[in-house]
């Protein structure tokens, strides 16, 4: 019998929600932004985040139903972001979920976002293994290599900032709005690597670090501010854009020759900037490994990855309970 | 029919039903863990009087004003329960709730651990002028008597909730007073 997930999104700035056919197809995703209002303050408020999920709940719920023309009584189960993320803003998905479980009699699948970023790649193209993944995101920076459904061995992650939070804090000190990926990947275009910049971790080791590099910017923007020179900020952003995305495909090549895994996932927001994208596909081509990278829609935050990370668990049944609380910062390995 | 109760506005969860304007059976958990508890203490609820949330006609709700996530899991889940089973929800506020005890003009507040919230009701419970928020400071100072942490009583604010219209599931939301930083800023 075919199982429909309505999956509940609602970690950071996106309220979404979507119904998910066996891990799989999309039957329809809404998402309710709230980009502009955080763009005022240069970055998400988490209490203004937590009222706008508030305001916008039964609105996404409203129209994810409308357009899959289903209702709540033909779900198999209610999925949920858990963790990670901002604590107020997943407590109003959690909250929203546990009600509809519980007024409908569905099982509750508590959903880690980051192994949601993964499964994206689902509704592209069926996961096989092992693979490795990377996950790049305004919060994390992990490489991880998965044997199965739900297996995860990490190899390193960032040991300090994510790789979106540098470039979230690059936009902000060369003046460019937020969210700084977009801006910094829209204005390196139009740049050439001209600065030169420290690269963040060269040693053999699957770390990252990305807080030496953001530092190195804004040092450079002040030195140059205080000489009254000018700066280049399309040669700024192109220069920056390069070092933190080579750091990344240097530390997947090493992930390549060690372990001879020939599928590589990009999943979180950052794998939907371009240069990233073409790195990968020519790091991958050198060692023939698949790449996967879902399409944009699925890279940023949204309820469908969601859907397709909770079919695995509720073909197993791993069911939670109504005490399911949220966490900020529940690791997947 | 049945109508739901719900206060998770400060640190306590309060639940309860009414039947024939009366509580019938309520719920009150001291320091709870409103996010962990709420569902298993609604089903509880609910299973006391054997009925479900289909039994139920309509959902009062408190707002605010108090710990912002706590007002916040209160209104979600109001608004959900109202939006997908047809529910009427009204809203109200706790000091509204408080001003029910007096048959006169007066100030009431709530404390919280950084100070007072605070609103003025007429003789007929009328809100006069806006809610308001004051340091321990300005509480101090404060010209007027304020009826502070009162009692309230479930069956007087049944039955003046009942004169109350109904508001739109989508457009519940909390009532939040105090600023927060970039609001300050």
């Amino acid at each position: 019998m075919d199982a429909y997930i309505l999956a509940i999104e609602s970690s950071c700035d996106e309220t979404s929600m979507a119904i998910v056919k066996n891990g799989r197809e999309v039957v329809s995703l809404s998402i309710a932004t709230q980009i502009d209002i955080h763009k005022k303050y240069g970055g998400v408020v988490p209490e203004i985040a937590s009222r706008m999920h508030t305001e916008a709940i039964t609105y996404v719920l409203e129209d994810c139903l409308e357009k899959a023309h289903m209702k709540i009584e033909d779900m198999s189960a209610i999925a949920v972001t858990y963790a990670p993320g901002l604590t107020g803003s997943l407590m109003v998905g959690v909250e929203a979920a546990k009600i509809l479980a519980f007024m409908y009699h569905k099982p509750l699948i508590a959903v880690n976002h980051l192994v949601g970023h993964i499964y994206a790649n689902n509704l592209e193209e069926k996961l096989e293994y092992p693979l490795l993944a990377l996950i790049v995101s305004g919060g994390h920076t992990e490489l991880i290599v998965m044997e199965g459904d739900y297996q995860f061995k990490r190899l390193g992650e960032t040991m300090d900032d994510a790789v979106g939070e540098a470039f979230d804090k690059v936009a902000r000190v060369i003046g460019l709005s937020y969210p700084g990926g977009p801006s910094i990947e829209k204005l390196a275009k139009e740049g050439k690597h001209t600065y030169l910049l420290p690269n963040p971790v060269n040693d053999n080791t699957y770390h990252f670090s990305y807080s030496g590099l953001k530092s190195a910017v804004i040092n450079l923007v002040h030195n140059e501010k205080q000489r009254g020179n000018e700066i280049r900020k399309a040669d700024l952003a192109k220069s920056f854009q390069d070092v933190a995305v080579d750091e990344l495909v240097r530390k997947v090549e090493l992930a390549f020759k060690n372990t001879g895994i020939k599928r590589l996932v990009v999943a979180g927001g950052v794998s939907a900037n371009q240069y990233l994208k073409e790195q990968m596909k020519k790091v991958s081509d050198q060692y023939g490994v698949k790449l996967l990278i879902p399409r944009i829609l699925y890279c940023t935050d949204n309820a469908a990855m969601i859907g397709a990370a909770a079919y695995p668990k509720y073909l197993k049944q791993e069911f939670s309970d109504y005490s399911l609380n949220v966490s900020s910062s529940a690791d997947i390995v | 029919m049945y109508s739901l109760f719900i206060d998770t506005h400060y640190t306590d969860l309060h639940l309860a039903l009414f039947y024939n304007d009366k509580v019938c059976e309520e719920i009150k958990i001291e320091n709870a863990k409103h996010s962990e508890c709420f569902i298993l203490s609604l089903e509880q609820l609910l299973k006391k009087k054997r009925i479900t949330i289909d039994d139920l006609s309509g959902i009062l709700v408190v707002v605010g004003p108090g710990s912002f996530t706590g007002c916040r899991i209160g209104v979600v889940i109001a608004k959900m329960i109202s939006y997908c089973k047809n529910i009427p929800v009204k809203a109200l506020s706790y000091l509204q709730a408080l001003d029910l005890e007096y048959d006169k003009e007066v100030v009431v507040g709530i404390k919280d651990k950084n100070g007072v919230y605070g609103a003025r009701f007429s003789l007929d419970h009328v809100l006069m002028g806006d809610y308001f928020y004051l340091s321990h400071e300005e509480y101090k100072n404060y010209s007027e008597y304020i009826y502070i942490d009162g009692k309230i009583d479930l069956n007087k604010v049944y039955l003046y909730m009942k004169k109350q219209d109904a508001i739109e599931p989508h457009l519940l939301k909390p009532i939040y007073i105090k600023k927060i930083e970039v609001e300050n800023g």
